[in-house]
């Protein structure tokens, strides 16, 4: 059982976890893997909690209606998945910024990071919302049955990410 | 009750295997990018071929159905995918590797990350009657995958696809197409 305890599996042997997830989700579930979805659900019932005047509009009323969902449920599932991995190979911690990498590309100040991952999660959740998905309900689940909606999702996420990422890292790229 | 454990399970093995794969830190998702390491599109690719493999027969021999699947409207899809890329290149993370990166412990994903998703999230519902219903008309094909769209063998789609992915693979793994990192500091 040495494999489980292993902080990175190959990115082969993780896919096919997840393509299995993936089968077991249309097959039993018979719906599909998400993660945006269910921030949309959560935001609706903060904003119905907060300003039910504002929130009280067809989308938070039925296209993502502001309740508990299924994408929800798989959401909370998402963020223990995440716990049970670290635990297993006993790199769980509480921590603030630890990324090396991160340092050396923007520097070492927590609050650059905080403000960065803040603006950088505005921008994902609103082009998930455009898109009709994120990583999870667009690329992955409708790139696994054949929705050609993924591929262009996918193109686009690229040629951006790629010219972002040249334009961050400039010389260093 | 018994509908939510489903869901928790599944996404339980969800964040696992994003945990298990490193997609959970920065580093993996903008070095994809960089093109110095490409975990992220064999992981991603691998899943989609071993889920095709799944599903595609048991559909075609009438044993499931397919759930709803992702609308394609090319313009939306591009667009969407676009602004996506810059915010994924920039945080490195996207709203699924954020929520199993919480679960790790990580206080900026939790944080920041999660207001973040949410103020995106009241953003886009709260101008969605404006901006959503005319992006979304353009070059709308509805809920559709390439075997019906296109009528062909889905079998045949699925090979192509598979075959794609491991020459992909070959090249990555064995011919060096990937880059060599530069020194950053």
């Amino acid at each position: 059982m040495n494999w489980i305890r292993k902080e990175l599996w190959s990115p082969y042997a993780a896919g096919v976890m997840l393509g299995l997830v993936g089968i077991a989700t249309v097959v039993f579930a018979n719906t599909l893997l998400g993660a945006s979805g269910g921030f949309e659900n959560i935001a609706g019932m903060l904003g119905k909690a907060i300003a039910p005047a504002a929130f009280n509009n067809t989308y938070f009323n039925f296209v993502m209606p502001a309740q508990v969902t299924y994408a929800v449920i798989l959401l909370i599932g998402i963020f223990f998945g995440g716990t049970l991995g670290a635990l297993s190979s006993r790199t769980f911690k509480i921590r603030t910024m630890d990324d090396e990498q991160w340092k050396q590309a923007y520097g070492p100040q927590r609050w650059k990071r905080w403000l960065l991952l803040f603006v950088g999660a505005i921008i994902l959740e609103f082009a998930a919302g455009i898109a009709g998905g994120c990583t999870s309900g667009l690329a992955i689940s409708g790139g696994m049955l054949l929705a050609p909606a993924a591929f262009l999702f996918i193109a686009g996420m690229f040629a951006s990410g790629i010219l972002t990422a040249k334009v961050i890292y400039g010389k260093r790229y | 009750m018994t509908g939510f454990i489903l869901p928790l399970l599944l996404g339980l093995f969800f964040g696992f295997a994003l945990n298990k794969a490193g997609l959970t830190r920065y580093s993996k998702i903008v070095n994809v990018f960089r093109l110095t390491d490409m975990a992220v599109l064999k992981f991603m690719m691998t899943a989609l071929v071993v889920t095709m493999i799944g599903v595609y027969p048991l559909r075609m021999l009438g044993i499931i159905t397919f759930p709803t699947v992702p609308s394609t409207y090319i313009v939306g899809n591009l667009v969407g995918g676009l602004i996506f890329g810059v915010g994924m290149a920039l945080a490195g993370f996207c709203p699924g590797t954020m929520a199993a990166g919480a679960g790790e412990g990580k206080l900026d994903y939790l944080i920041p990350g999660l207001l973040g998703f949410l103020t995106g999230a009241a953003l886009f519902g709260l101008t969605y009657d404006t901006v959503f219903p005319p992006i979304s008309k353009l070059l709308n094909y509805g809920s559709t995958v390439i075997p019906d769209l296109w009528n062909v063998n889905a079998i045949l789609v699925v090979f192509v696809f598979a075959l794609m992915a491991l020459v992909l693979f070959y090249l990555i793994d064995r011919m060096g197409w990937q880059r060599q990192q530069k020194k950053l500091d």
